[in-house]
């Protein structure tokens, strides 16, 4: 190995372009972020911290912001449709992982294939199969009273629980597949060795495998939580006037009274909070677990 | 071990039925939505009862005798073609930088082109929408190129990123020390070797563009409608049964793309297979 690398590179000099160039390579990828990510950044603290005239700087829209409970409101909602969802997506994915990580190559291939369809389904798309299952005339209501379980048609869309169920769909996958790629390679041995000493099942998976997952759990939870807070489909076509979210208010804000400053301000609050609770759970599962995953 | 095991055998296999019994309630949510909706497409009624009660295309066919439908189809075929080539065409070569090169700020520059995943898109719908009515680009496909190319790639960079780091940096040097430049042994070692994340990162930069409407519905403009936009200005104003037909189609399109994916990746399983034995 040591013989190919030396040949490999004949000269100091060239050895020290070949370690250059792929320092090299990234050059336009950064060049085409800043002006497309960047820039746009910079742009919403300029407007958000703008003077009253266009001029200067001025916290005016922060203590907006701060000031009215109207806003709170809408902070309030999503936390707790976050938090909500997490939570549901942490019960029923756990179990999902437990299950594709140890079960056999063909069973798993179709657990791993329920999860990545809707996962690159057009959220758009599932969102609106939603709309036609839930419907007050929707084919679940249809079902349901047809089978005499309920009298009346329940009221399961445009409100939270459609908003609910439509976020689990969206974000299960996150869950999943974090917890699934730690338990998948733990090393079986581990609990099988906590069996042989005597311990339950339940005991060796308490004291054995789920503190050695927790890692993938907080990963999971790190990543439904931060896309719940800044989601806007699903909430937008599955909620009623009830479920205004940050998002959705931000929407509301620049596109129907087309108040650019507070809509910055907003946004940078959104951003803020993301990247807390991205903090967070990088803290607990460390960042790269976190970035690895692949999504939208 | 096969005397302890024997005991609390039956309990293991209670708890195992439990757990699939919810694993596969759990498939049937994940699932259901999406059956439905393919399945109610071909529905010959206005209605969307399920199952349907007379089957017809006639939605599919109202789809292709709509030109603006037909139009927006085209539109967003070619806007995530030009997505994923633009993005493999940036985000390969960073990929590589991040993962072989060593160099001071390459953990920050790998968490700023990686970072705009987790940036809630209505954030950078807003901060797009602001430098772009400045440059005089909302509503020009233009905008909606660089949006969406933002958008895929980190995508690239992640899958094609991961493909170079389990790669075995010794076949580039050897191809080097046969007296291969680099830019001949980039392209004829170091990319057919990781030509599988090559095909996965540019159909998941693809879908990316493809079913993205909150940029879309931000920056663009009457000229530049996709599929998703339509959709979503359809739902606003109503539940017209012609939009199950252009969901099953970004649907089948996914499909289409996980299925290519697949096949890459078990191709070179098999080829490797048979390199060994």
């Amino acid at each position: 190995m040591t013989l190919v690398a030396a040949s490999a590179v004949p000269s100091v000099k060239a050895a020290r372009a070949w370690r250059a160039r792929p320092g090299l390579m990234i050059a336009g990828a950064l060049a085409f972020c800043a002006i497309v990510y960047l820039l746009p950044m910079l742009s919403l603290f300029g407007w958000a911290f703008q003077g009253p005239s266009g001029t200067g700087a001025s916290l005016a829209q922060l203590s907006r912001l701060i000031g009215d409970d109207t806003y709170h409101y809408a902070f309030f909602t999503t936390f707790k449709i976050a938090a909500i969802t997490t939570l549901i997506c942490a019960l029923i994915g756990y179990p999902y992982a437990y299950l594709m990580a140890t079960t056999g190559p063909r069973l798993a291939m179709l657990l791993t294939a329920a999860v990545m369809i809707p996962f690159w389904t057009s959220v758009l798309a599932r969102s609106l199969a939603w709309m036609i299952l839930l419907g007050r005339k929707g084919i679940v209501n249809e079902w349901l009273t047809g089978w005499g379980l309920l009298e009346r048609p329940a009221a399961l869309l445009f409100n939270s629980i459609g908003v609910q169920i439509g976020m689990v769909h969206v974000l299960l996958p996150f869950m999943v597949l974090p917890i699934w790629s730690i338990l998948s390679r733990l090393d079986p041995g581990l609990p099988r060795a906590a069996r042989s000493l005597g311990a339950s099942p339940a005991a060796a998976f308490i004291h054995v495998t789920l503190p050695l997952s927790l890692p993938g759990l907080a990963a999971g939870a790190t990543l439904v939580f931060m896309f719940a807070i800044g989601f806007y489909i699903t909430p937008a076509l599955l909620g009623g006037p009830d479920d205004l979210t940050i998002a959705s208010l931000i929407e509301m804000v620049v596109r129907d009274l087309l108040d650019w400053p507070f809509g910055a301000m907003l946004s940078l609050a959104l951003l803020g909070l993301v990247a807390l609770v991205f903090a967070c759970g990088a803290a607990f599962a460390g960042a790269g677990r976190i970035a690895g995953m692949e999504g939208r | 071990m096969s005397l302890s095991s024997a005991s609390p055998q039956p309990r293991i296999n209670a708890g195992r039925s439990a757990l699939w019994l919810l694993a596969g309630l759990t498939m049937l949510f994940l699932l259901a939505p999406i059956a439905v909706i393919i399945v109610v497409s071909f529905n010959d009624t206005t209605l969307f009862s399920f199952p349907p009660t007379r089957w017809s295309l006639r939605w599919y066919q109202a789809l292709w005798e709509s030109r603006a439908w037909r139009e927006a189809g085209w539109f967003s075929l070619w806007l995530a073609s030009l997505v994923a080539l633009a993005s493999l065409l940036i985000g390969v070569p960073a990929a590589y930088g991040l993962a072989k090169g060593r160099f001071p700020g390459r953990r920050l520059a790998e968490a700023l082109l990686i970072s705009p995943m987790v940036v809630p898109v209505i954030v950078l719908a807003l901060g797009l929408y602001m430098l772009f009515s400045k440059l005089g680009l909302i509503g020009t496909p233009t905008s909606l190129f660089l949006a969406h190319t933002l958008l895929a790639l980190p995508v690239v960079i992640v899958i094609v990123g991961a493909a170079f780091r389990r790669l075995d940096g010794s076949i580039e040097l050897a191809a080097r020390s046969c007296g291969a430049s680099f830019p001949r042994a980039f392209w004829h070692i170091v990319l057919p070797a990781i030509r599988p994340a090559l095909i996965s990162a540019g159909a998941f930069a693809f879908l990316t563009s493809f079913d993205e409407v909150v940029l879309t519905l931000f920056l663009g403009g009457p000229r530049t409608t996709t599929l998703p936009k339509k959709i979503w200005e359809s739902v606003k104003f109503e539940l017209d049964p012609s939009l199950t037909a252009v969901s099953t189609i970004l649907i089948i399109v996914s499909i289409a793309a996980l299925l290519l994916v697949e096949v890459a990746r078990r191709s070179r399983i098999q080829r490797l297979a048979k390199e060994v034995l």
